[in-house]
């Protein structure tokens, strides 16, 4: 009788072990069948909503709305359409998805995802550009809601992909998600590195001289944007003067190892030489960090990119995120989101969001020094062409396409607690229009109602 | 006759409620053209019904809860086979269902007395050779199939049941160990070795890696049954050495299997939805469709996509039926299987035989679900009795009779064949 026991315990482990898979099972399909679905097409697709209730993406596509109501939100927010893969609607379909596993698909069902923009001041951003191209992005340090995130050229979602083929370059991406020549906004990462090396009684203490240029010990000359030279300056100065000559000596000062700059890089987020790029996910989003090359103190293409040219790349929302962690004062950048809340078929809140931080990536001590550097210049420089905000700023030319077209950068923050905005602004090819990134932030800050 | 007949009769009305729900909901949700297609398939269920409960009666058995539970089945996967795409009988999977009734009834007769069959071992043997041999002469170029005119025959599914005969006729033998040098060894034990190495490399052969699984599954139920003989109780020392021996395997064979088996491995289904992913994806996208009560018999769209019937019909019948009803079904297969828990085999060689058929059902039910559902590789193994596929059918229908054996096997020796001198 043991034996035949024994062949019963065998029986049963089997069926136990196909009963416990199967449960398994069950269970995957039931928490995974909003995701099949949405890769099928059968998906009948929710709204997405603006932080004020004002309509982003019409999924059932029974919605009348005016002609290019949605374009200055066209390549961020998408739709399913898959020719744009990196946008909220195609890396949150599920969370759209007008499903669930017991009553399947609903016509009039009330999934939707209500993110944190602002449309009207996307909007008026986006006008502000006029028919110059670009990139905005603004949110709010404190929370990390993205409020106005708009990129141009962009596209109307409702009037399909007709003529794909002439659509101007960078139309189906949002620019704010992918690196671009930082110019001199590159130069807080540096005053960032160097306060951190050398702290800021010593930093503050060194003076270097701009004639105009400077010949480095490698015999390579950094020009300065003024020709006739900023004379003796200290960091603060030079960092309002955006001075190259002076940054090239400060690499260049023995104090400076190479080393420790690359860690501090590291630190802030760059893939530094080799390094693989980094990536953050904005709600399924995928944005670029930061690349530089960082070889030798003394070499031209290392001083060049500390300065912000060269092989330095940053996207517009990595350098939104710094700005945060300054204006934090605590050096923890906030994580940005754009999405509030999600509702499912039903209308229950099925999600919500919660403001994260990033790990430290420098010292308190060091962005309090940086903040009011910032505030410095915003104070010196800024109070007429953006007056009325407590600003910390700092601009940016940045050299492309081998120096034949220059970009126009601002990144900044409002020192407000009522009004805790980030920002960074890319204006392309400045010279090809009159909008100014100054113009641009006035009117973001203008029309970002908190 | 040991049955009692209140208990049947029980039986008998509640595999007929079971079937008349089903044909009603066809009629009432389903997807029909015409009332006289569900009048046919109704008639068609209920006439094999009734037939099967007479003929059962004929056969002499202590328990015939293995055949009601069989019918219910198999008249179930009627039902669905007919609904998939609109309602009309689906006359193939009918008498498939016939045939496979009538196996169950052979490998009944054929099984219930171990001490006869124990003698016929050579020619189980010999027939898993036959059935070798044919495999590598008669199918296609390295294919498992038979093609005869119309028909396609899948003959190493009948080398299931006789493999699960090897392996329970073997238990007898561990008595008679003989001593090589200084190991105790079963003669026996290398031929089952041997058969197995071989079943491997002809699986190999027929690029059909799919069905190794069940082969392994059963050939592991007979190993653990094998070595702890005749000592009542598992040893841990070799059951870890076994564990690990087949650890090493399984590695191994993951690391040398061919291209076609790693690209499965590794398929990501959703980024190859229109390539290797194709089956799969669309499975899971039906039975998400379907939710839990399905959209209504004949109504699904999974029709459309290749081996709908077979490799995928889990999500089929969830797609149209609900998952809560396929999973009423598997669970059925399961109580099937379960029988000998409840009511325990009289010998032990019959106890060797039904934990070989549990193996067989179960890495059978796991391999199709689990892998059309993308748990694990998709293979490409029918679900018993519920798949289309006669040879599949013949096979789970020789299985089922295996187990009713069990459950009422026959105890008298074998009239010994006298020597004249």
């Amino acid at each position: 009788m043991k034996g035949i026991r024994r062949c019963q315990y065998i029986i049963s482990l089997f069926i136990l072990f196909f009963i416990l898979v199967m449960a398994i099972l069950t269970i995957k399909i039931r928490t995974e069948a909003k995701f099949y679905i949405s890769n099928s097409d059968k998906q009948i697709l929710g709204m997405v909503y603006d932080r004020n209730g004002g309509v982003l993406f019409d999924g059932t596509g029974k919605g009348w709305y005016e002609d290019n109501f949605f374009v200055d939100v066209g390549n961020l927010i998408g739709d399913n359409k898959g020719q744009m893969t990196n946008t909220l609607v195609a890396q949150n379909l599920d969370k759209l998805s007008n499903y669930s596993f017991s009553s399947g698909a609903i016509d009039d069902g009330k999934a939707a995802i209500y993110t944190t923009l602002d449309h009207n001041a996307n909007r008026a951003v986006y006008n502000a550009y006029g028919f110059q191209k670009g990139c905005a992005v603004a949110y709010n340090y404190k929370t990390g809601e993205i409020l106005v995130c708009t990129s141009l050229p962009s596209l109307d979602v409702t009037k399909g992909y007709d003529g794909i083929e002439y659509f101007e370059s960078g139309t189906l991406i949002s620019k704010n998600m992918y690196c671009t020549v930082p110019g001199s906004t590159q130069k807080i990462s540096t005053v960032i590195s160097a306060l951190e090396i050398l702290g800021t009684d010593t930093l503050f203490s060194k003076v270097y001289n701009c004639s105009g240029h400077y010949t480095n010990l490698n015999g390579d000359t950094i020009d300065c944007h003024n020709w006739s030279g900023h004379g003796d300056q200290n960091i603060q100065q030079a960092l309002e003067n955006s001075c190259n000559p002076f940054f090239a000596q400060l690499i260049e000062n023995s104090e400076l190892e190479i080393n420790d700059i690359i860690k501090k890089y590291r630190k802030l987020g760059y893939a530094v030489n080799d390094d693989d790029m980094q990536y953050i996910e904005i709600d399924g989003i995928r944005c670029e960090k930061a690349s530089t090359t960082l070889v030798d103190k003394h070499e031209f293409r290392t001083e060049w990119g500390c300065i912000g040219q060269g092989d330095t790349m940053v996207s517009p929302i990595q350098l939104m995120m710094w700005q945060s962690a300054i204006a934090n004062g605590t050096g923890k950048m906030t994580m940005p989101h754009l999405i509030d809340h999600v509702t499912d078929v039903s209308g229950d809140i099925t999600e919500t969001a919660e403001t994260e931080f990033s790990k430290q990536i420098f010292s308190p001590e060091t962005a309090g020094t940086v903040k009011q550097m910032m505030l410095t210049n915003g104070t010196n420089h800024y109070t007429y062409s953006i007056g009325g905000y407590p600003l910390g700023v700092k601009s940016g030319t940045a050299q492309v396409q081998d120096g034949e077209k220059e970009n126009s950068l601002l990144v900044g923050f409002v020192d407000d607690p009522n009004k805790p905005i980030a920002f960074c602004i890319m204006i392309e090819d400045k010279n090809s229009g009159f909008a100014t990134t100054e113009q641009i932030a006035r009117t973001m800050l203008d029309s970002i109602i908190l | 006759m040991y049955i009692n007949i209140f208990l049947y009769l029980i039986s008998c009305i509640f595999v007929l409620l079971t079937h008349s729900a089903m044909l009603l909901n066809v009629y009432l949700h389903g997807n029909t053209e015409s009332l006289t297609n569900v009048i046919v398939l109704a008639t068609a269920v209920i006439l094999l019904d009734f037939t099967w409960f007479i003929v059962m009666r004929l056969f002499r058995q202590r328990s015939f809860a293995i055949d009601f539970l069989l019918i219910l089945i198999l008249n179930m996967s009627v039902i669905f086979q007919s609904c998939f795409g609109g309602v009309h009988l689906s006359v193939k999977h009918y008498i498939t269902c016939i045939v496979s009734l009538v196996a169950s009834k052979v490998g009944f007769v054929l099984c219930r007395n171990h001490k006869w069959l124990q003698m016929q071992k050579k020619y189980v043997y010999m027939a898993i050779g036959i059935l070798m041999v044919i495999i590598l002469t008669l199918t296609g170029s390295r294919s498992m199939w038979i093609e005869i005119g119309s028909i396609s025959i899948q003959p190493s599914e009948f080398i299931k049941p006789l493999f699960v005969l090897a392996c329970a006729t073997s238990v007898a033998e561990q008595q008679n160990k003989r001593k090589i040098a200084c190991f105790f060894v079963v003669y026996e034990n290398f031929a089952l070795y041997g058969l197995i190495m071989a079943i491997c490399l002809l699986q190999w052969w027929c690029r059909d890696l799919g069905s190794l699984p069940t082969f392994m599954g059963i050939f592991a139920s007979g190993f653990f049954v094998r070595i702890c003989y005749p000592k009542a109780k598992f040893s841990k020392k070799t059951l870890i050495t076994a564990g690990v021996i087949l650890l090493i395997a399984v590695i191994i064979a993951l690391k040398f299997a061919p291209v076609y088996v790693q690209e499965r491995l590794h398929a990501d289904i959703w980024n190859d939805r229109s390539g290797s992913g194709w089956q799969q994806s669309h499975a899971l996208i039906a039975i998400a469709d379907g939710g839990w009560f399905g959209k209504g018999a004949g109504n699904g769209s999974l029709h459309e996509v290749f081996a709908y019937e077979n490799d995928i019909v889990f999500a089929t019948i969830s797609e149209e039926w609900g998952l809560i009803f396929a999973l009423v079904v598997i669970f059925t297969i399961i109580i099937l299987v379960s029988i000998p828990l409840i009511n325990p085999p009289r010998s032990y060689y019959h106890a060797t035989m039904t934990a070989g058929v549990c193996a067989y059902f179960i890495m059978q039910m796991s391999l199709n679900i689990f892998g059309s559902c993308n748990l694990i590789p998709f293979t490409g193994v029918t679900i018993p009795f519920i798949s289309a596929g006669g040879s599949s059918m013949i096979a789970s229908g020789l299985m089922a009779g295996m187990l009713m054996a069990s459950q009422s096997p026959e105890i008298k020796n074998p009239p010994v064949r006298r020597s004249t001198q």
